[in-house]
């Protein structure tokens, strides 16, 4: 199998296991859209916005999990997810300068990792972004040469 | 075949999966607050961990400020194992 085959299967499974993340966090957030809420009303710096953060980020995530399944798209979806997660992680690294007992407002399970292991999550997921914009990139890039000769 | 399987299945079915999953691992809403005295402004309240209770080795603390139960000096100081 060559490489672009590898790479073509590889972002569909790295905009798989991102949907899978985004749509769980997102429903899970929904869920409890209340509790959520009141823990942002009550993180540092982004209490101010809990209402708009609490509505914003599932909407945000659903959008993403939706685009990465659009060929014309999937390339823009991996830049927000990689700018999503490393939002978040940047937020979690500031609040980790605070203290390590505030609780994560996270949706479902992942709301029972700790911060350490959240960190390392989201890097996760972000070098799977990474690899998605660069693949998909390629293969966006060679597909529109295909069809212009 | 494949390529609809690929286009429209995978999808239908990570999000089938992914909704699934956070209704069956709907967690308990924790609401445990504490509290803790910053001079000038008065007593503060923010949310904290489930391990933050009466006993542990290790303080619960905001921003290196001890935290507490109730915004009273005189109720527990909060700690973690």
């Amino acid at each position: 199998m060559s490489n672009q085959g590898i790479h073509q299967k590889l972002v569909t499974l790295f905009s798989l296991l991102l949907t899978v993340l985004f749509v769980y966090t997102a429903v899970s957030k929904l869920i409890e859209l209340d509790t959520f809420q009141w823990r942002l009303e009550r993180m540092p710096y982004v209490a101010p916005y809990a209402t708009l953060i609490s509505w914003g980020v599932p909407f945000l995530e659903l959008v993403i999990a939706g685009l990465l399944w659009f060929r014309r798209y999937r390339t823009m979806a991996f830049y927000a997810s990689f700018i999503l997660l490393g939002l978040f992680t940047i937020y979690i690294i500031i609040v980790l300068r605070y203290s390590d007992s505030i609780p994560c407002s996270c949706g479902g399970v992942i709301s029972a990792l700790g911060w350490k292991d959240h960190i390392l999550l989201n890097i996760t997921f972000m070098v799977f972004a990474l690899l998605g914009i660069l693949w998909s990139k390629k293969q966006y890039n060679m597909q529109s040469h295909q069809n212009t000769t | 075949m494949k390529t609809k399987f690929f286009k429209l299945l995978l999808p239908a079915f990570a999000i089938l999966m992914a909704v699934g999953l956070a209704f069956a691992t709907e967690d308990e809403p924790v609401a445990q607050v504490a509290h803790y005295f910053l001079p000038g402004q008065g007593w503060q309240t923010v949310t904290v961990e489930d391990d933050c209770g009466a006993s542990g080795n290790e303080a619960c603390e905001y921003n290196g400020i001890q935290l507490y139960s109730e915004r009273d000096f005189g109720s527990i100081a909060l700690r973690k194992p």
